[in-house]
């Protein structure tokens, strides 16, 4: 197993877990993940991040990898605030919100990381909240059997710079969605991942499985790129193909 | 037999790409030596562009700035050329589209194209051209056909079939009309060269040094490099990925090495720019990773399509904090074959960035080559054995040299680890003042295996010069010719060329440098970045250096004219009155010479 982090409070956790790991640059976990997933498939490989690291810094990267479908599952430890910098607006924190850099609350829309996701189709978006460890436990395990770009944006209090979004405030909003909902109906998906303010759901929101990235290029059951050698021969072909 | 420069000229889409390629072919198949440039302006259709091709019975390194033949495909290019036409000229023209202007010194040969294609299909006339062109170089149709046939051949029989039949047409047109003009090229190799422009070395040798992963984010003039591997990538088991921006292919690349694939990525300026951080952090992880940055002229967008050497210091310096690198900047087309395969060796081997300094004027130009020596460009793997490497694994092992045993992700019981904090041996958050210290040391401890690495100063001329002109990169060309028509004239000069620039080597440096009579530098930028190098690592003043920075390649006429004009060194020797003539029109249109800066 490999695990990827950028830089936050969230993206220390290779250091505290026992497994491969790379700890690279704010915002840029995705990248060297995928690098390291299309060099090796057999690696399981496991991003941890924060809604910085990975919405704001890396949202490029984010909207992109949901793209490539890339065989990989994306944890984000959502806190709606900045921590490791003291307590700036997040791209999730709500409007209104003050922060020392936001004196007058913030104005622009939150990211919807969800929405964002399903609409490029990523084959397993969902939420969960920290607090329910065994709920989130359970959905990591079914992320991680997923073939494909694996979200789940996993709602936690920051104890120090955000009073708003405590644990009670999660807590009083926060359900989790039963057998009614169709994980399958992209626009049921949808409409649950735009359901915010009086109740949050939390649980599986879209599932609907499509090729990998892995599974397009280098194939699922080939050898991994990283132990491949080029032959002479080969490189003798192509200069022959210079005459 | 004297050299031929022959211009085809035209609007981008007009089909001036075909005919060059089919002439190179062509060319280097019957054993001529080419030296082809392409100068083309940012955009797709419209504008002007040309190639330059210069042949010749011998290897050429640099192109010139006078056509004996121009192919002019619109009026535009035959009144963008009148000033560099030779005397006397030629210029091949289409009856219908193009007229002939007053020039004392061209000949005009129209070739009626419309009514030499088949089916009145103007799609045609770019072979009826073709045919007119080799006519007039005095070659044989029949080695053309096979080109024809190659070139078109993905289009169909038929369409194969017409062209041949269209360059047969203006083949026939210019023995029947004009068999007077027709030239006799020299004889050359009288065997198939090879022909190659640098980004297919680069690529070529990358693949030779065992690439495995490579992304990129398509930058001008960059891309030929990314499309060439890429073009090959599938059947090799190479994985190629467009990436999003370039902070994701170098950080994309840095996930593929530390995992175990040998990684690289092409850019340019700007795109290098937003890899700074990236590289930093191959710096403090210790992850290999092969940069091409293929410069053209900044600031910000500056001239995307042109060529320059500016990016030197950038290289240098660039990614916030302390860590080894490499730098280099192969002279040719071949160089640049054997240094990009070295590149993704050292890069294994130290565990650094490694970057790879080239130009539009380097990867563009072709070139022809007796061929390439793949035992001098191998593959060396410099991953640990898994079976010898002490558990519990630390993979930032201080060992002597600075370099740990590096084992790839999913090493059998090894816990592999790629931080981008100072950390401790094992990979894990530190910040222990003895172990800031110890980290840093390690990193910088590899310089001395690296300064003993391959890809030092060359020197090449008068074995006891009264002037040395110093160079780096695609300025070798037109330096060595410059050095080669000075010594011809009488004088007593040498061409010093650096390739590896980073770790500089300072001793070969002050031994090629020291007590030379009059040293100057020549380099594609305003501010002597290598200059102010050598100065700043061997504290050796060169004399004014002779610099350009007008986006356009260097050739050996500018350089002996910017030479005399700056110089306090006189030369002591008489030019022809052709060289004189080349060096007043290099003088009217490029720009200035200045003194370094430092003074």
């Amino acid at each position: 197993m490999l695990l990827v982090s950028g830089i936050g409070q969230a993206a220390k956790l290779p250091h505290y877990i026992m497994t491969n790991g790379f700890n690279g640059l704010h915002g840029r976990a995705l990248p060297p993940a995928f690098g390291a997933k299309a060099a090796n498939h057999r690696l399981t490989v496991i991003v941890a991040s924060g809604d910085g690291d990975m919405y704001g810094e890396g949202g490029n990267h984010f909207i992109h990898n949901v793209r490539r479908n890339i065989e990989m599952t994306v944890i984000v430890h959502d806190n709606q605030i900045y921590g490791l910098t003291k307590g700036q607006a997040s791209p999730t924190t709500a409007k209104g919100v003050k922060t020392a850099l936001q004196p007058e609350g913030v104005v622009l829309t939150p990211f919807n990381p969800l929405a964002v996701a399903i609409s490029l189709d990523a084959p397993f978006v969902a939420r969960s909240f920290s607090a329910e460890i065994d709920f989130t436990a359970d959905l990591i395990l079914k992320a991680m059997d997923a073939k494909g770009f694996a979200l789940i944006d996993v709602l936690q209090p920051c104890v120090s710079f955000n009073k708003i979004n405590t644990a009670q405030w999660y807590r009083e909003r926060a359900y989790k969605l039963g057998p009614e909902h169709d994980p399958t109906d992209k626009a049921r998906a949808l409409e649950k991942a735009f359901e915010w303010g009086e109740k949050i759901p939390l649980g599986i929101i879209y599932d609907k499985p499509r090729p990998g990235y892995v599974e397009q290029t280098v194939g699922l059951d080939s050898e991994p790129i990283f132990s491949r050698i080029t032959k002479t021969a080969d490189v003798e072909e192509l200069v022959g193909g210079l005459y | 037999m004297q050299d031929v420069a022959i211009t085809i000229g035209g609007a981008a889409g007009q089909g001036l790409v075909t005919i060059s390629d089919m002439l190179l072919k062509l060319l280097s198949r019957t054993g001529r030596h080419v030296f082809a440039i392409q100068d083309y302006m940012s955009r797709v259709r419209g504008g002007h562009n040309f190639m330059r091709i210069r042949i010749s019975g011998e290897r050429k390194f640099a192109n010139t700035e006078k056509t004996n033949i121009l192919v002019a495909l619109d009026q535009r290019t035959v009144v963008e050329h009148l000033e560099s036409l030779e005397d006397p000229a030629l210029v091949l023209h289409d009856t219908e589209t193009v007229g002939p202007v007053d020039a004392a010194c061209a000949t005009f040969v129209g070739i009626p194209i419309s009514a030499s294609v088949p089916d009145g299909n103007k799609v045609f006339g770019n072979s009826v051209a073709f045919g007119a062109v080799i006519s007039i170089l005095g070659l044989d149709l029949e080695p053309a056909k096979e080109i024809i046939s190659q070139h078109f051949g993905g289009k169909g029989r038929e369409a194969v079939e017409k062209n041949l039949r269209a360059a047969a047409k203006g083949y026939a047109h210019i023995k029947s009309d004009h068999a007077e003009l027709i030239l006799r090229l020299p004889d050359g190799i009288k065997k198939p060269a090879m022909l190659i422009n640098g980004a297919e070395a680069l690529g070529l040798g990358m693949i030779a040094g065992g690439l495995r992963f490579i992304s990129a984010y398509p930058m001008s003039p960059s891309t030929s490099i990314f499309n060439y591997v890429t073009r090959h990538a599938g059947k090799l088991g190479i994985l190629s990925e467009q990436a999003e921006d370039e902070i994701a292919s170098v950080n994309m690349a840095l996930g593929a090495s530390a995992a175990g694939a040998r990684a690289a990525t092409t850019t340019s300026g700007g795109g290098l720019d937003l890899m700074a951080e990236g590289i930093s952090l191959a710096g403090i992880s210790e992850t290999p990773v092969v940069i091409n940055n293929i410069q053209r002229p900044g600031p910000a967008t500056g001239q995307p399509t042109r060529t320059a050497q500016e990016d030197l210091d950038l290289v240098l310096n660039m990614g916030h904090g302390e860590f080894p690198r490499f730098v280099f900047a192969p002279g040719t087309a071949e160089e640049a074959f054997y240094t990009a395969a070295g590149a993704m060796n050292l890069a294994d081997k130290y565990q650094v960035p490694v970057f790879i300094l080239g130009d539009q004027l380097l990867v563009d130009s072709y070139t022809t080559l007796p061929g390439l020596d793949l035992e001098k460009a191998k593959y060396q793997g410099h991953l640990a054995d898994p079976a010898k490497v002490a558990r519990p694994y630390k993979r930032y092992l201080l060992t002597p040299d600075g370099v740990s045993p590096r084992l790839p992700y999913g090493a059998e019981g090894a816990r592999v680890m790629f931080d981008s904090h100072l950390h401790d041996e094992t990979g894990l958050i530190t910040e222990e003042p003895a172990m800031a210290k110890k980290m840093t040391e390690k990193r910088f401890l590899k310089l001395r295996g690296m300064s003993r690495e391959p890809f030092r100063p060359v020197r090449y001329g008068h074995k006891k010069p009264e002037m040395s002109l110093v160079c780096w990169g695609s300025t070798y060309g037109a330096v060595r010719e410059a050095v080669d028509l000075l010594n011809a004239g009488g004088a007593r000069a040498e061409m010093i060329h650096f390739n590896r620039l980073s770790p500089f080597p300072v001793r070969e440096a002050v031994a090629l440098l020291r007590g030379k009579k009059s040293v100057r530098v020549v380099e594609g930028n305003h501010s002597s970045q290598l200059g102010r190098l050598i100065a700043r690592e061997t504290s050796i003043k060169t004399g004014e250096s002779v610099l350009r920075y007008d986006g356009r390649p260097f050739t050996a006429s500018y350089v002996i004219e910017n030479l005399k004009r700056v110089g306090k060194w006189k030369l002591k020797m008489s030019f022809s009155s052709k060289a004189k003539r080349r060096g007043a029109r290099g003088a009217a249109t490029s720009a200035s010479s200045r003194p370094s800066k430092r003074r």
